[in-house]
Formats: structure tokens, sequence, C-alpha cells
């Protein structure tokens, strides 16, 4: 069988669902991480470290190691991996992206320079400098806006501004936010602020697979909570989407052509559209699937049952990294859904209580708590971890929105008393 | 208790695989593994999970609070998981216990294949794993060997641990393949979201 190297840094959430997909394929499976395994010894073709935050160096050692053992596909599962994956396909001259491209993806300016050149609808936008005074910014600043950061994810640090003032105090928050240990980390990036125009409408996410140059669209995700700010915390994806085929088709041709004026040549890509009466716009698109565990919201292949053959989004990723055959890329003919539980306010979370009434929501499939007794939640955009997800299924994407606002309606959490 | 007093959480491993937490104890002694609807008779929940239609169960394994289900059927964990979560509520439910004892070996039988592949695992876990794992502040637990199969225990850093899954496949399994070839499989049986201290805090977006 192939051997695939899996790129896992060891904060990631997606190790048992590649692994296991890896499992399920047979494949000859070589992982690596940037801390090395206390297995590392004992099997030494199964385990391997990288320096991850040095693709060039990483693609160098998995040279090396594949004069040995040859590797037929690599995959990253997040947006720095997906760098290092790129930079290892290269050396290898196994299916991958572009270096480039990746970088592009992972960067929030970058990929609107290269976006705008390539005229793909995107919001009108401009870089400053985190020590930069926002007072004498604001008179410039097309309204209503929003500041983002260049590299945090999950719509952490992104703030809507109406007005100068609002801009002022929002610069000034995400400011704190990119000071904060675990950002500052990234270097540069955290000293840079993306401020862009708010583009009205309707917000789409679309989960694809690039092959060969040409993307083909395995979810489109309606996002009915309206994300208009002032923070743009994640709720409920739904799929199929309910938007007009007209308006399904553009949004598709906007996510190939932002894909493709950045270089993303294979594997999985992440955009997240708007839709108005002016048409789609990509407002971002990364190298990458979706996260937020959302993946689980996801099946592909369909039977005579109408239920998917429990081909996971993981498993497809890596049939096309290795060039396996993939059986069908089509989802299952059943409507689904995910709600990112929203984290109803600050505090050390005790208890979350209502969950097996949540449960018992018709359509309602899974109510998985990842919050823990005693864990400190904090609200967007400070924040960017859900207490929790609620997925569904059912007949139709109507439906299965009304599950998931009845099983949320159905939890109650519970905070210690002294906050 | 009433039945709606239980809370059962579903942590799908794959789509084969499937563990759930109940809140109330299904079976004290020790690990059960069932690997057929004969191995089952006798276990109200084990005989209600192989009877789950169109699931195609065709492993259960059921230790304290935690029973890992395995199945082979296409049918999505959502919808099988509904009708585990009823079987756990209806076995716990019923005037007999859920899970049989594990029946003692005859009185001067010899020790059993799994006997001895357990010795052999213990032996390999003592000098190599729990060693290896200790590192990172880890542990893993031996907590039985049926039909071959391993069933394992984490904890300390490797509990919750964001590798665990690296740890089991690429470590443990490997090392078994390699020292105790004749051992089809391995189970974990932990409850990773208990975890407190994990070496590796997966990110939780």
């Amino acid at each position: 069988m192939p051997r695939l190297l899996l790129l896992l840094p060891t904060a990631t959430y997606r190790t048992a669902a590649f692994v296991e997909a890896a499992r399920r394929l047979g494949v000859e499976l070589t992982v690596a991480s940037e801390r090395p395994s206390t297995f590392q010894a004992a099997n030494p073709t199964g385990l391997m470290t990288l320096d991850l935050a040095h693709p060039e160096r990483a693609a160098e050692q998995a040279r090396e190691f594949a004069r040995v053992y040859p590797l037929a596909g690599v995959v990253g599962v997040d947006d720095d991996t997906a760098v290092v994956a790129a930079a290892i396909a290269g050396a290898l001259g196994v299916r991958g992206n572009p270096v480039a491209a990746t970088e592009a993806a992972r960067d929030k300016y970058e990929q609107r320079e290269l976006l705008s050149a390539a005229r793909v609808p995107v919001p009108r936008f401009a870089l400053h400098r985190v020590n930069e005074d926002p007072r004498g910014i604001a008179g410039r600043v097309p309204y209503p806006c929003v500041v983002k950061p260049l590299r945090l994810s999950a719509s952490r640090g992104v703030m809507r501004a109406d007005t100068p003032a609002q801009f002022v105090a929002a610069f000034g928050r995400l400011r704190r936010i990119l000071a904060e240990p675990d950002v500052a980390a990234c270097g540069e990036p955290a000293r840079r602020i993306l401020v862009e125009e708010f583009v009205p409408g309707a917000e789409i996410a679309l989960e694809g697979l690039m092959v060969d140059g040409g993307l083909r669209v395995l979810a489109l995700f309606d996002k009915p909570d309206p994300l208009d700010g002032p923070y743009f915390e994640e709720t409920i994806y739904v799929t199929p989407s309910r938007l007009p085929s007209d308006a399904q088709r553009a949004l598709a041709i906007c996510a190939e052509r932002a894909a493709l004026a950045l270089g993303l040549v294979q594997g999985p890509v992440h955009a997240e559209l708007r839709y108005n009466e002016r048409g789609a716009w990509l407002i971002e698109l990364a190298a990458r699937p979706i996260g937020g565990r959302c993946t689980g919201a996801l099946r592909f292949g369909t039977g005579d049952s109408g239920l998917g053959d429990g081909a996971s989004l993981e498993e497809i990723i890596l049939r096309h990294a290795l060039g396996l055959p993939i059986a069908s890329l089509e989802r299952e003919v059943c409507a689904s859904g995910v709600m990112m539980i929203p984290v109803p306010r600050p505090g050390v979370l005790r208890q979350v209580e209502g969950v097996e009434a949540a449960r018992a929501v018709p359509l309602v499939d899974v109510v998985d708590i990842t919050a823990h007794p005693g864990e400190t939640l904090v609200p967007w955009p400070e924040g960017s971890r859900y207490p929790g997800f609620i997925f569904a299924r059912g007949p139709t994407a109507e439906g299965v929105e009304q599950a998931l606002r009845a099983a949320h309606a159905r939890l109650r959490f519970v905070f210690d008393s002294t906050d | 208790m009433t039945p709606g007093d239980i809370r059962i959480s579903a942590e799908p491993i794959d789509s084969g695989r499937c563990k759930f937490l109940v809140s109330e104890q299904l079976h004290g002694g020790g690990v059960r593994r069932f690997a057929s609807r004969d191995e089952a008779q006798g276990s109200p929940l084990a005989e209600a999970i192989f009877a789950i239609p169109g699931a195609d169960v065709v492993e259960v394994i059921v230790s304290g609070n935690l029973v890992t289900v395995v199945k082979q059927s296409p049918a999505p964990w959502p919808v099988v998981g509904k009708a585990v979560g009823q079987a756990i509520r209806a076995a716990l439910a019923g005037d007999r216990p859920a899970v049989a004892a594990k029946p003692a070996p005859a009185a001067g039988a010899s020790a059993t294949a799994d006997d001895v592949l357990y010795e052999r695992v213990a032996d390999l876990f003592d000098q190599q794993v729990n060693p290896m794992v200790a590192r990172h502040g880890g542990r893993v637990e031996l907590i039985d060997v049926q039909d071959a199969v391993v069933m394992v225990r984490m904890a300390g850093g490797c509990q919750g641990c964001g590798m665990a899954d690296v740890t089991l496949r690429q470590g443990i399994e490997a090392m078994l393949h390699q020292h105790v070839p004749e051992v089809r499989g391995v189970v974990d049986i932990t409850d990773h979201a208990a975890g407190s201290n994990p070496y590796f805090a997966a990110a939780k977006k």
C-alpha cells in the first residue's frame, strides 16, 4: 500500500478523524508533528518529527525520510501545515499545491491583494500596523467597515464598526488581542491589522476539493443567522443551500476563481462568501477543510437507503492526496446541519443542563458539549472556542435548522456563582 | 432514577466505532467484550445493541460506565446512536444486570490463549510502553485481552491528549504488531473527555 505522510500539529483537534480515516483506507501511515512522540524510536517509519515552523526545512527532512521510505502523498490539516505539505509535495514530486498559493491563502492581506488583482469580487481593504493611531485612520475608512487580524481563525478578533468612534474602539480592542502571548507568537502577522468594507448579504460557506485545477463543490452551507456584527461568531450551518441555483452557481464560480487566483490546484478548500444584489463576494478562502469539528456534518456517497456510506471528508482528502479512486464526491441525500453553540456569557462553566432534552429533539443526531466543567468560556471577539456542537439531519434544510434551534433552546449553561 | 435522568454522550471514533459515556455504571466487573450475538446472550445490554436493526453491530465492549460499539453498516452514528441510547436506558431500567459477569474458566482448565496473550502484553506494557508514555506524564493500563483484542485505558498525560490516537495507533498498536503479532486489535476505552491534564491540549474551535 502507498505510504501517506500526515502532518498533525500537536495542538490540532483533527487527529482522530484523520488517523482513523487513514486506517480505513489501509494505507501505510507516517505521522509527523513538530514535537517528538515518545514512540518515535520504536516506530521510526510511522512517526517522525518535522520542523513545521519552517516549511523548507521540513521538506528537506521529509525528502531524507522518503529516500528510505517512499511517500506517495502528503496532507496538512490546517492553514500552517497546508504550507508545509505544499513544500514537501514539491520536494517529493507528489500531488500538492505550490507553496506560494498556500501562503497566500493563509494570509488575509496577501490573499486580498491577489484576488483583487485577479478581479475576484472582494471587499475594499487596507493594511495597517497595530501601532498606528486609529484616530488618524478613522476618517479614511469606508463605513460600515470590519477590522480583522491577518492570521487568526474562527473569526477571533473580527469586529464591525459603523462610525469613527466604533472604529477607534475596535482597533484598540484588536490591538490588545494581537498582544496576547499565543497570538503575538506568530510574529509579523500579529503586528498588522486589516481594515475592509463590510459587505452586506447572506453569508455562505463552501466546502470544496481542488482536483487538477478545477473546483469540485462538496457542500454549500447556508448560515441562516445574520452575520452583521459587531462580532462574527458562527452559529448555524445548513446544507444543501436554499439559495436559488443561479446564486449557487455564482458562488461556486467565485470560489473557483479565487482558488485559481491564489494558485491552488489540489486538495481541500474552505471558502466564506457573501451573496447580495451585486452577486457573489469572496470573503476568505483557506487551503484546508472546514474547521470547528464541522466535518462531522458531511458524509459522501449515497446508496439506495439515502444514507451516506460513511465516507468522511477526511477520507476523501486522503484518497485525493494519494491518487486513490474516489467512489463519489456527492454528499448524502438528506439535509444536514451543525450549530456551533454560542458562548452565552464570559465565566467559569459549572455545568450544561438540558443536554438530554436537546438530544431528544427530532432530527437531532448529536449534542456534543466539548467544554469541561471549570473551563473559562470567553465570548467573541477575544474568544474562538465554541463550548459545543449540535448536529442534525433530516429531509429538508428548514427542518434541520428548526431542530438545531429547538435543541439549543433546551440547553442551559450554568456558571460558577463567583463570576 | 428514571430513564430521563440517565445522561449519555456519544463520542464517534470513526464511521465504524463509537464510544458512549453513560452517567450510570453499567458493569462493575471489569471489561466485557462481546464479539457476536451468541456471546451477548445473557447480557441484556449487549443483546439489545446487537439487535439494533440495520446497524450490523459486530462488537460491543462494556467497562464501567463506558460502552464501545463497533458496527459494519453504513448507517451513520447519529442514527445508530439513538438506538444504542435506548438500549442503554432499557438495560438500566431492567431487573437483570445490564451485563452478566464474565464466565469463570472451568476448574482445572489450563490458561486460555487470551490469558497467555495478556501476560505477554502486560509484560510489553511494563517493560516498554509505559516507560515511553511516562515521559509525557502518561500511563496506559491494560484492561483485558478478549479474543486476542487488547483493551486499554489511557491515563495521566495521555487522557484527553490531542495526540492520543497517534500514541494508540502509531505507538502502542505498532509495538504490539511487532512484539505480539497474535494480537488482532487494540481498543481504547478511555473517557478522553474527562482528561484534566493532557500532555498536548487539543484546540477546541
